[in-house]
């Protein structure tokens, strides 16, 4: 396996996960893009080395690349790209309800945290 | 056979939830019942044996799979002949009103205590076991405006249901050791698996049959309407974990701990019951805690094991089932026809009630263990067992035995005595006689005389449904009389002798009791709701950040155990050196996406992030994916600027430490995510050739990635394109949302006090 691919992976999931940890809608959206691409790169790789493309005729079978993963790795494309886009317009709706795109804490769970800090302070 | 009269019961709950006039809902819902009990009524004492099998998954070994032989035909008289007295007596108990959903749901935990007594499969078994569960769950909170009903019917429900997991774990491990879930399929285990599933299963049985210290649910369960009481939490139901207890000791019976924790438990539980008994003032908590006591024995002698002991459970069930129900269903028509049941005001009923009394007279007297009632050869036959076991251990078991059946005695004699005493003072006030109330505990009482009479006869039948359990139980039989040179015979005069003693003296001083017990259980549940919130209150602080980060931290360290798999053999530096180079770029963008402030230049770095990785595809030797990565990566990015058209330019800036958790969770996640994928390397031969021959000869397409996407994986392809018209749709959706609401919304109250 190429270790550069591997680290192409693992530095594309380093930003991903960076960005994802962040409040903003539009980071954590520009996280979940580089995800997608650090997958389907990852998909690549484990696919084996690289060779010509899969076109048969145009070279010998042995030299063609895989065109297994390759076709994984399309469908991977373009879910990532329909959830890119899906998560993006959630992302322009939270602007225009709020005012700005920053992940609220969930509601649930902040009263359930304040209803324990309140019984602590009680005991 | 089988099936019709499981899928009549069925059916039978449809008619009578589906009646137009309740009137007759009763008398609907007891026909399944009754073509029950004569169908096995005449397959008693019979040798053959009725099967019937669906098979539903064979390779996993799951299927409904039920078997009628003498012991299935037995328990099922028992509980379907019930069943149909239960049914007349609850015509009379109710009077009128609409019962239909009573009925129906007693009719269909009539065919689930079916289904688990006929049961050859453990799943089959543990289905109708938790069916039966919620059928009890749903019949102890019939008054469902009563909170003690409900409280009640919450506490036995999460035991039993609570129970009911711990007997599917067992039954897991049962099924792995045994090779087999068919019940008549499976030869004795042991070793130390079979020795857990034998403590599970135990544990299971245990709190179904309300043995300690899991007893607590059945006297709160007396909250149900009495027929109720009679039929699920004295005749059939909590006789599950007995029956469970038998059709295990063929598999489980040489597991050592086996008999040593079931007759200990069983043991302590007799005595703690027929104290219980002692205590209470009312007369159905009586009979619920004499319930507890008898299960007790009945545990001990099942799971003692041996050949008299086994078929002195089997006897304990059927004798037990007729005398308890007659009791508690002449319980019930006190209740009605006084409105109490409480044993220190309750007076002259001896001449008011004479039905009643001649019936709890006989009933207790064959719980007591008396000729000539049927409780009497029933109760020899466990202290003859008892005198079989040699050593100190069957020392122990005897005396427990005897000390269990003195107060059992003392409890009756208390009972009948303080219920029927005159008080002084007026008689209670007693409602009309109604026949229906009153005829099926007459009869059962009755049945008590009659099966001692023809003892021989139920000797036929017991027998046989013991010998499929054990089969050293075959040479037994129900003695009517022992003779004067038998110990046992001796021993259970004195048990009745003291036992009478004792109650006539109790039932002079009845002090009023605490009512105990079931609080525990109550606590128990309210302190792990307790817990479980201060455990969300502390861990989940509702920021989605925060969450992420943990997860990836866990995430990256699942990658640990596989690090020593990396083999530098199958690594290379690179496929190609211009990959190196484009590689550099690809990340370099990427940490621009994060560094860049501005909402745009953020967008035009993933854009030149996409563009690297295409390039990297084209180096791959993989053109489809750069061509479908470019088109997607241009979209995205107009998408980036027509969408945040309204949103600050910049990003908001964070804390320090924040900050340098999330770079740290990320680099942690990188270098996780990169050793996995090196751990991952191998060397695995490609079928392109394969592949190569199917695109070109049934796909007639010489571009192979195309091929397998349009042909080989069409249906795939066809998914993938219903999520991208799905996802388009939610796109649309949310984009005409804002059109239509004219912007910015107020925020409710509740987001604007929790924002923080």
């Amino acid at each position: 396996m190429s270790v550069t691919l591997a680290l192409v992976v693992g530095g594309l999931t380093s930003v991903g996960v960076y960005l994802i940890t962040s409040r903003s809608l539009t980071r954590m959206l520009l996280g979940f893009a580089l995800l997608g691409h650090a997958a389907v790169v990852a998909l690549l790789a484990a696919g084996g080395e690289a060779g010509e493309r899969p076109i048969s005729g145009d070279a010998p079978v042995d030299e063609l690349s895989d065109p297994l993963p390759q076709a994984f790795a399309l469908t991977a494309i373009v879910i990532s790209f329909g959830l890119t886009l899906f998560l993006l317009a959630l992302a322009r709706r939270q602007a225009q309800l709020t005012g700005d795109d920053l992940v609220e804490d969930d509601l649930e769970d902040r009263r359930i945290a304040l209803e324990t800090e309140a019984e602590g302070d009680d005991a | 056979m089988i099936w019709i009269l499981l899928v009549a019961h069925l059916v039978g709950v449809v008619a009578v939830l589906s009646l137009p006039n309740p009137r007759p809902a009763f008398a609907v819902a007891l026909t399944a019942p009754l073509a029950s009990a004569v169908w096995a009524a005449s397959r008693l004492g019979a040798g053959e044996i009725d099967t019937a099998r669906l098979d539903w998954v064979e390779g996993l070994d799951l299927a409904v799979s039920f078997r009628v032989g003498p012991l299935g035909a037995l328990l099922a008289v028992l509980v379907s002949g019930i069943g149909v007295l239960i049914f007349v007596y609850g015509q009379g108990y109710f009077g009128g009103g609409d019962r239909r959903g009573f009925a129906a749901t007693l009719l269909a935990f009539s065919g689930s205590m079916l289904g688990l007594v006929w049961a050859d499969d453990v799943w089959t078994l543990f289905l109708f076991w938790e069916a039966t569960s919620v059928t009890s769950f749903l019949l102890v909170g019939t008054k469902s405006t009563d909170s003690t009903a409900v409280t009640a019917a919450r506490r036995a429900l999460l035991v039993t249901v609570a129970g009911g997991l711990v007997l599917l774990a067992g039954l897991l491990v049962l099924v792995d050791v045994a090779g087999t879930a068919t019940l008549s399929e499976m030869g004795p285990v042991t070793g130390d698996q079979a020795t857990v599933a034998a403590v599970l299963i135990l544990v299971g049985a245990f709190t179904k049959s309300a043995q300690l210290p899991f007893h607590v649910w059945l006297p709160g369960a007396m909250a149900a309407p009495t027929p109720v009481s009679a039929y699920l939490h004295s005749a059939t139901m909590v006789k599950a974990g007995i029956v469970l207890i038998g059709v295990m000791h063929p598999v489980l019976g040489a597991v050592d701990i086996w008999s040593g924790l079931g007759v200990t438990v069983g043991l302590l539980t007799m005595f703690w019951g027929a104290i219980g008994a002692l205590r209470h003032a009312d007369a159905k908590l009586v009979l619920a805690w004499g319930t507890v006591s008898q299960l007790g024995l009945m545990t001990a002698m099942m799971s003692l094991g041996s050949g008299k002991a086994i078929f002195a459970a089997v006897s304990l069930v059927v004798a037990h089932a007729v005398f308890k129900a007659a009791l508690f269903m002449a319980v019930g028509e006190i209740d009605i026809r006084t409105g109490s049941r409480d044993l220190r005001s309750l007076s002259g009923l001896r001449t008011s009630m004479p039905v009643a009394f001649w019936v709890m007279v006989f009933a207790g007297l064959s719980m007591a263990g008396v000729p000539p009632l049927l409780g009497f050869p029933a109760k020899e036959a466990a202290i003859e067992a008892s005198l079989k076991e040699s050593g100190a251990s069957g020392d122990l078991i005897l005396a427990g035995v005897t000390i269990g059946s003195v107060l059992t005695v003392a409890y009756t004699t208390r009972l009948v005595l303080a219920l029927f005493s005159d008080k002084g003072g007026e008689s209670t006030e007693v409602a009309p006689f109604r026949w229906a109330a009153a005829a099926p505990s007459v009869l059962l009482s009755a049945l008590g005389i009659v099966g001692y009479v023809l003892a021989p006869s139920v000797t036929d039948w017991v027998v046989p449904a013991a010998a499929t359990l054990e089969t050293a139980s075959a040479g037994y039989a129900l003695l009517r009389w022992p003779g004067l040179d038998s110990t046992a015979f001796w021993i259970s005069m004195g048990i009745v002798a003291g036992g009478a003693i004792i109650g006539a003296a109790a039932a002079r001083h009845s002090s009023p009791p605490e009512p105990v017990g079931a609080n525990n259980v109550d606590r128990l549940v309210d302190r792990t709701l307790d817990l479980a919130k201060w455990t969300t209150g502390r861990v989940q602080h509702g920021s989605l950040p925060i969450y992420l980060v943990v997860m990836a931290l866990v995430a990256s360290l699942a990658v640990i155990p596989f690090l020593g798999s990396i083999d530098t053999d199958q690594l290379h530096a690179w496929d190609r050196p211009l990959q190196a180079g484009m590689g550099t770029t690809v990340v370099a963008a990427a940490i621009a996406v994060a560094v860049i402030r501005s909402r745009i230049g953020a967008a035009l770095a993933l854009g030149v992030v996409g563009l690297g990785v295409s390039a990297l595809f084209l180096i791959q030797g993989a053109p489809d994916l750069a061509l479908t990565q470019l088109l997607v990566e241009t979209v995205i990015v107009v998408g980036f600027v027509i969408g945040l058209g309204g949103l600050t330019t910049q990003f908001p800036a964070n804390g320090f430490v924040w900050r340098s958790v999330r770079i740290g969770t990320a680099v942690l996640a990188g270098a996780a995510v990169t050793a996995a994928l090196l751990a991952s390397a191998e060397d695995i031969p490609s079928n392109r050739e394969a592949l190569t021959a199917a695109a070109v000869d049934e796909g007639g397409g010489n571009n192979l990635v195309n091929v397998i996407l349009t042909d080989l994986r069409a249906l795939d392809t066809l998914g993938e394109v219903v999520v991208l018209v799905v996802a388009a749709m939610g796109v649309l959706a949310l984009s005409r949302a804002d059109t239509a609401r004219g912007g910015g919304a107020p925020l409710s109250d509740d987001v604007r006090k929790v924002r923080r």
